[in-house]
C-alpha cells in the first residue's frame, strides 16, 4: 500500500475548493439575486462537507505511513493534525445551518456570511500548514524536486572555477 | 414531528445511533486488544455492536416495517443488556478483584477498566429502541413520551460522558486547557435540557438547550483533533500504528460526544 499515491493532498484541494466557491456564490447570491447562485452555494458547501470526511480520513492514512523525527516539522504536522476534525466539525455546523436556509428557499443572512468567514480563515490557516509540511518540510514527497535555474549575477569569467577552494 | 433533508427526526436518531456503535466499537476494541482479550465476554460489544448498527441502518432507511422495528428493538435491548453487564464486568474485573480493591479505588478507576464506557452500548442501544418505536408511529413508550425519553437517554449519557472524561483527564493531569471542555460543557448542557424539560414552553430554556447542545456537538469535533494530536505525541507518533493508538487518549470518544450532541439536537428540533 505504501506504493499508492497519497490520497490526502488530492482531497484536500476539494474541500478548499468547494467550501470556498459556497462562500464566493452566496455572497454573489446576497449582492446580485438569483436563485441558481444561492443553490450553488447550498450544494458546493454540501459536497464539501462530503468529501473533507475523506479528507481527514485520508489525512490520518497519511500520517500512518509517514515516519517523522521530533523537530519543527513534526510540531507544524501535530497543530495540523488538531486543526483538521475541528475544521470538519465547524464545517458541519455550517452546513447544517445552510441547509436551514435552502430548505426554506431564503436568502443567507450577513451573520451567516461572516461566520463562514471565520470558517475561511481557518481553513487558510489549515491550508498553509499542510502546504508547509509538503513544500518546505516534504512530508510524502517522494523523490527530488528539479532544482530550479539559478542566473549568477557575476560574469562568467569571473565565478571560481569548480572544485577550487577560494584563497588557496 | 418534522424533517430535515428529506429525513424525519426518528431516522436522523437512528442513523447517529449507529454512528454511535460504529465508535463505541472502535474505542472498544482498543481497549480489549490492550488487555489482550483475555475474557471470552470481551468480543460481546462487537456481537451487539453490528447487529445494532445493521438494524439501526435497515430500520432507518424503511421506518415503520414491522420486521425491522421488531429487530432494532430487539437489537437495541439487547445492547442496552449488553453495556449493563459490560459495566459490572469493568467493576467486577477493573476494581474487586483488583490488588487494594475498593481501598485503591481511584487509582482502579483511574488505570483500569473504564467504569462507566459500556454504558455507551447501552445508550446507543436505548436510543434505537426509541428510534425503532417512534418511527413506527408510537408517541410513547412505557407511558412516556418518546421524546421526553430520548431527551432522559441523552442527559443521562451527556453526564455519564462528563464523568468518565473528568476520570481519564485527571490522569492526564489536564495539562492541555480544551481537557476542561467535556467536564463543564456535558453538565451544563444536561442541566440545560433537565431545564427545558422542567419548562417546555419557556423560549429561553429551549434556546439555550440548543446553544448548549451544539456546544457539546462542536467541543466533540475540537477533543477529536486534541486526541489526534495527543495520539502523535506518543513516541515515533501515529506512524508506529497500534503502539502509538493503544496508551494514546481514545479516538472515538470525543466524537461519541459530538454524536450525542447531535442526537440532543434532533430531539429538540425534531421530535
Amino acid at each position: 500500500m505504501n506504493s499508492a499515491a497519497p490520497l490526502h493532498p488530492i482531497l484536500v484541494h476539494f474541500s478548499v475548493a468547494l467550501t470556498a466557491a459556497s462562500v464566493l456564490f452566496d455572497f454573489a447570491s446576497l449582492l446580485l439575486g438569483g436563485a441558481s447562485l444561492a443553490d450553488a452555494g447550498w450544494w458546493t458547501l454540501a459536497l464539501s462537507a462530503v468529501m473533507t470526511v475523506g479528507t481527514v480520513a485520508t489525512g490520518v492514512r497519511s500520517r500512518l505511513r509517514l515516519p517523522m523525527a521530533e523537530g519543527p516539522a513534526r510540531s507544524y504536522l501535530r497543530t495540523h493534525m488538531a486543526l483538521g476534525p475541528i475544521f470538519l466539525g465547524f464545517l458541519l455546523a455550517a452546513t447544517v445551518w445552510r441547509a436551514t436556509f435552502w430548505e426554506q428557499a431564503i436568502r443567507v443572512p450577513a451573520t451567516y456570511l461572516a461566520a463562514m468567514g471565520g470558517l475561511l480563515l481557518l481553513m487558510t490557516v489549515q491550508g498553509w500548514l499542510g502546504g508547509e509540511l509538503v513544500y518546505r518540510f516534504g512530508a510524502e514527497v517522494r523523490g527530488r524536486y528539479r532544482s530550479l535555474p539559478v542566473e549568477y549575477p557575476e560574469p562568467e569569467a569571473e565565478r571560481p572555477p569548480v572544485n577550487e577552494v577560494p584563497g588557496s | 414531528m418534522t424533517g430535515f433533508l428529506g429525513l424525519a427526526g426518528f431516522q436522523w436518531l437512528l442513523l447517529l445511533a449507529a454512528l454511535q456503535a460504529v465508535l463505541l466499537m472502535a474505542d472498544a476494541f482498543i481497549g480489549h486488544y490492550r488487555s489482550g482479550f483475555s475474557l471470552r465476554a470481551q468480543y460481546a460489544p462487537f456481537v451487539s455492536g453490528v447487529l445494532l448498527l445493521l438494524s439501526a441502518v435497515a430500520v432507518s432507511i424503511a421506518p415503520g416495517r414491522a420486521a425491522l422495528t421488531t429487530a432494532a428493538v430487539a437489537t437495541g435491548a439487547l445492547a442496552l443488556l449488553a453495556g449493563l453487564v459490560g459495566a459490572g464486568y469493568h467493576h467486577w474485573y477493573g476494581i474487586t478483584t483488583k490488588p487494594g480493591g475498593y481501598r485503591w479505588l481511584l487509582h482502579h478507576l483511574l488505570h483500569h477498566a473504564p467504569p462507566l464506557a459500556p454504558f455507551a452500548l447501552s445508550v446507543a442501544g436505548a436510543l434505537v429502541v426509541l428510534g425503532a418505536r417512534g418511527g413506527s408511529g408510537a408517541d410513547q413508550l412505557l407511558g412516556a413520551p418518546i421524546r421526553l425519553l430520548v431527551l432522559g437517554v441523552v442527559t443521562v449519557a451527556l453526564l455519564g460522558l462528563a464523568g468518565q472524561s473528568a476520570l481519564l483527564h485527571y490522569r492526564g493531569a489536564f495539562n492541555q486547557p480544551a481537557m476542561y471542555i467535556p467536564v463543564i460543557v456535558l453538565p451544563l448542557a444536561a442541566g440545560s435540557i433537565v431545564w427545558h424539560l422542567a419548562a417546555p414552553s419557556a423560549t429561553a430554556a429551549r434556546g439555550i438547550a440548543a446553544a448548549l447542545l451544539w456546544a457539546t456537538f462542536l467541543g466533540g469535533f475540537v477533543g477529536a483533533g486534541m486526541h489526534l494530536r495527543g495520539m502523535d505525541r506518543q513516541m515515533g507518533g501515529l506512524a508506529m500504528g497500534v503502539a502509538a493508538v493503544i496508551d494514546a487518549p481514545p479516538p472515538g470518544a470525543p466524537l461519541l460526544v459530538a454524536v450525542l450532541g447531535a442526537s440532543g439536537l434532533v430531539a429538540l428540533h425534531l421530535l
